[in-house]
């Protein structure tokens, strides 16, 4: 026998719990990862040919023959020049409003930041309006350049155009966390050595960031090549939306589209899985860290050519107006009745809440001269029902799903650390991590083509028939935040002192008493963290919604797609534009509540909360002397 | 009171502690000293129960407890970082025993009061949390929480290494007083000797898993046990063989004398080994005065009280004494 460190002072879980644990552990991870997209990799070597047999080759054979090489080109093409795009545009704005003294960069970095609330489906659509060939930018620029192309925003360019900017949220997070971590006793020692600015930015700044940067490099690379939104909603042939295009389709209209769908999935699985080794390779050889004891914080650098710092300060807003653009434009028009936004012109006597509010009647004048009443042809977002449906079907499922991740990873993250330096443990959270290297498309596909049928193991129940599609989606939304969820929540349980545990249980605390009074609390903020932004996420996706597509499971963000369908035709659906104005700014109040809630209330220590109370109570107590001072 | 008995711990191949035997008297303050890795942690460790040991016993007041679990030793912890819960108020962080022995509440307040009472912890720093108390106020709260439950001993794993030099000494002072108050049985783990010597009834001197002695802190200073003993606590100078055998001593044997033992421009003396030396530097210390001395083909280092008339300069000429009774000789190690 050895001595071994206590992990307990008796069994913490009966073998009952131990034993269901790990049996619904296996059936999830079997059920719910490995198996679907098992069989969507098999089904790209089980299509038929014309006279049934079974020909493993023939969709490969179909792929090479035919147009589909063109998306993956296509996708690769967004991908590579994305990472172009992204990386200088999300490198000069952390640049621009940390690291060079830039004025009003406090304004500028709310600017640059508005892609955190405001991203997806919300965005291409805001964009669209801003930029398509009657947009109000593309009208403006019309008239100021007449020869020009207004068809300009569509297609390649208009997705790369869109993407660049929606895609430096990373950026934004985590290359400010690293150029705030920098040691300026460094910068200063270079200057002193007689470095030159420029020569410090790029030998001694721009060095620490590279790990940072090649991070979010392969996360941007992935990002455009599972490009979905822009491209489906931009008219840009990816992959993605052809896969649900595929995914849809029947072999009555095109040969083996199911397989096809397979196939591209299966390829985008591949280019994932080695840009995620490759990126956890690069990862494992570590980051450069300060070895200052004291760490002297950043100081920002005034640029010293007069012309250099003007340029960059016309760079600068030029990029808050792109990125701002939009954000205000949409703020404006969904207070602004149905001609003016449909017109895309400001009208100042045009001011209205419908678009958020009520229902209106809308009446017209027919071709043979008699007056039409549409009932309730202007609606807003709170009357009207589709809105209404999908807002509330998707704040339910996501909050569902994003629940779940959090629960599913605090309990494995809890069992994780009890076994550290043990196999099971590191089998765990293997497993909880294998979603990482699938792309969310494949896992959706997989579910919507193997859980179209009775499924023995659920039920014998068909997941995507009817309603039991959500019971879908809350899987496929949990399943593809697990790793996210994970990385958060295990960063967080480092942070707790192992003290802490040792000090609860010499008092005599058990371990899920330890766990709910002491761990948990500690690591609560981050748990609410990751569950807020996984609910932001989910909130407005639309990749899954549209791969799930279907009535009993139509996604506010499918519903915000297909809002404009059909708008004004015989006086219907009126004001569908402001309405997804004001849909817009509904889930930009919605994220930025939340990001407040988490990152400005969660994240208040037990001091801050203790002190707020206590100027409360001094307040109120205040109110009540004077209060009883005045009555007789 | 506290009793441990051949203990071996392993960790995997590595053994940590070979076959350690301590006792421990009721009210005693017993300190475990050493450098890094020698340990004494992990005895600590084994007597409160996070480490179960391979082979041995740990007994408290005659029962066998080597294998009771951790909450029913009834022995308090001060953990090094104080491991107060972050999210909890004073108040609640001393009252979390009390809890899980569900206690009433009313009695819960009593007892956390009276804790309070005696550690110096106002009603006002009660309700604040942790963070807003300071290095010292933390520390209190550590020996109140340990201490409202009423152990029989109290372990204290390096309480002071997270302060500041000043505060360390303060509290030193008062951790002393509390324990005499109390009269509490105390183990306390630290590798400043300082430390050691000014709070502890009895020292363990700890190396490479081993105790080296246990005695007074004026035994295992003027009469340590072994060469190890001698070195890590205070400062000693090993004599060249040149002055051994002009002092006829043991060639066999390595042999030291402690700085302040070292006698310079003193009164001749019969039977003292005096030799010429000149001061190579000095190093100010205020209340004294250290000196480096070439001397008999080595450096002497001397410590002298400063007295405020005679500060010798470097290059100096003088003349240094040793008594033969202040020599420590220890046999020497095979390599």
């Amino acid at each position: 026998m050895q001595g071994t460190l206590r992990g307990k002072s008796g069994p913490n879980f009966s073998l009952i719990y131990k034993v269901f644990g790990g049996v619904l552990f296996v059936y999830l991870f079997l059920g719910f990862m490995v198996i679907p997209c098992l069989n969507t990799l098999t089904s790209v070597f089980s299509a038929k040919d014309a006279s049934g047999q079974t020909d493993p080759f023939a969709v490969i054979r179909f792929f090479l023959a035919g147009s589909m090489p063109s998306f993956v080109w296509n996708s690769l093409k967004l991908a590579v020049i994305l990472v172009v795009t992204v990386n200088l545009v999300g490198i000069s704005i952390v640049l621009l409003t940390e690291y060079f003294d830039i004025k009003g960069a406090r304004i500028l970095r709310l600017g640059y930041m508005t892609t955190l609330i405001y991203s997806g489906v919300a965005l291409v659509t805001g964009y669209q309006f801003l930029y398509d060939s009657n947009g109000m930018i593309t009208k403006w620029l019309a008239d100021m350049f007449p020869e020009m192309n207004r068809q300009w925003f569509s297609g390649f360019r208009a997705v790369l155009f869109t993407m660049t900017f929606a895609c430096t949220s990373n950026h934004a997070l985590f290359l400010r966390n690293a150029i705030r971590g920098i040691d300026y006793n460094t910068v200063e020692a270079a200057r002193n050595m007689g470095a030159k600015p420029f020569r410090v930015l790029m030998k001694v700044v721009m060095p620490t960031l590279l790990p940072t940067l090649f991070s979010l490099t392969v996360m941007t690379f992935i990002t455009g090549l599972c490009a979905m939104s822009a491209p489906t909603l931009l008219g840009y042939n990816s992959i993605n939306p052809e896969i649900v295009r595929l995914a849809g389709s029947t072999t009555a209209d095109e040969a083996f589209p199911q397989a096809r769908a397979a196939l591209l999935s299966v390829i985008l699985a591949l280019f994932t899985i080695v840009l995620l080794l490759f990126l956890n390779h690069y990862e494992r050889k570590g980051h450069y860290l300060s070895v200052s004891k004291t760490k002297a914080k950043l100081v920002k650098q005034k640029i010293q050519n007069p012309v250099a710092n003007v340029l960059a300060h016309i760079y600068a807003y030029v990029l808050f107006i792109i990125y701002m653009t939009p954000v205000v434009m949409i703020v404006i028009f969904s207070f602004q009745n149905w001609s003016a936004v449909r017109n895309k012109a400001l009208d100042l006597s045009g001011w209205t809440l419908s678009n958020y509010f009520g229902m209106e009647n809308y009446s017209y004048t027919r071709s043979n001269g008699k007056i039409s009443t549409r009932i309730g042809a202007i609606s807003g977002v709170f009357a009207n029902e589709k809105t209404v449906g999908g807002i509330r079907l998707s704040f339910l499922l996501s909050a569902l799903a994003a629940a779940l991740a959090c629960v599913i990873v605090v309990v494995a993250v809890n069992y994780i650390f009890k076994h550290r330096n043990k196999k099971r443990a590191a089998i765990v959270e293997g497993c909880l991590l294998f979603p990482w290297l699938l792309p969310t498309i494949l896992i959706c596909y997989s579910y919507r083509t193997f859980f179209n049928d009775e499924i023995w193991y659920v039920f014998n129940q068909n997941l995507y028939y009817k309603e039991n599609v959500r019971f879908l989606i809350v899987i496929a939304y949990a399943v593809v935040k697990l790793p996210f969820a994970l990385r958060m929540v295990k960063a967080s349980f480092y942070a707790i002192d192992e003290e802490l545990t040792d000090a609860a249980r010499n008092l005599g605390a058990s371990n899920l008493r330890t766990f709910l009074k002491v761990k948990l609390p500690i690591v609560l903020p981050s748990i609410l963290a990751v569950f807020a932004l996984n609910f932001n996420a989910l909130f407005t996706e639309y990749d899954m919604g549209a791969t799930f597509q279907k009535s009993e499971g139509t996604t506010y963000a499918m519903v915000i797609q297909s809002m404009c369908n059909e708008e004004g035709r015989d006086g219907m659906n009126m004001n569908a534009s402001g309405r997804r104005c004001a849909s817009t700014v509904f889930i930009m109040l919605v994220s930025g509540l939340i990001l407040y809630l988490v990152y400005g209330v969660g994240a208040r220590d037990l001091s801050e909360r203790l002190a707020i109370r206590e100027r409360r109570r001094k307040r109120l107590a205040a109110l009540r002397s004077r209060f009883t001072k005045r009555s007789p | 009171m506290i009793h441990l008995m051949d203990i071996v711990v392993k960790f995997g191949d590595f053994e940590a502690l070979h076959n350690i035997s301590v006792h421990v008297k009721e009210g005693e303050f017993f300190t475990f000293l050493g450098p890094s890795g020698c340990g004494k942690t992990t005895t600590l460790r084994t007597i409160t129960g996070f480490i179960e040991p391979v082979s041995g016993t740990v007994s408290m007041q005659g029962k066998n407890i080597t294998r009771t679990p951790i909450e029913k030793r009834n022995i308090g912890i001060v953990f090094q970082s104080y491991a107060l819960f972050p999210t909890m108020t004073v108040h609640d962080n001393i009252a979390f025993g009390l809890k899980i022995k569900k206690l009433k509440k009313e009695e819960i307040e009593r007892k956390v009061t009276a804790i309070a009472r005696k550690v110096d912890l106002t009603d006002d720093q009660l309700k604040k949390a942790v963070s807003q108390l300071s290095g010292g106020q933390q520390q209190r709260v550590a020996i109140a929480r340990a201490l409202v439950t009423e152990p029989a001993v109290i372990c204290m794993d390096e309480p002071l290494s997270n302060l500041d030099a000043k505060l360390r000494v303060q509290l030193r002072n008062e951790l002393k007083k509390m324990q005499k108050d109390f009269g509490i049985t105390t183990i306390y783990v630290t590798h400043d000797q300082e430390e050691a010597l000014t709070l502890s009834d009895r020292i363990a001197v700890f190396n490479k898993g081993y105790i080296e002695q246990i005695g007074t802190p004026n035994e295992v200073y003027n009469s340590s046990a072994t060469e190890f003993v001698a070195n890590f606590i205070g400062d000693i100078n090993p004599l060249s063989a040149g002055i051994a055998e002009a002092m006829k001593l043991s060639p066999a044997r390595n042999h030291f004398i402690r700085l302040e033992r070292v006698r310079v421009n003193a009164p001749a003396a019969e039977g003292v080994y005096e030799t010429e030396g000149i001061i190579e530097s000095r190093e100010y210390y205020g209340l004294y005065i250290k000196y480096y001395i070439s001397a008999a083909g080595q450096t002497i280092k001397v410590i002298e009280k400063n007295d405020g008339i005679r500060i010798y300069e470097a290059g100096e000429r003088v003349r240094v004494a040793i008594h033969p009774q202040d020599i420590m000789s220890y046999d020497r190690k095979e390599a």
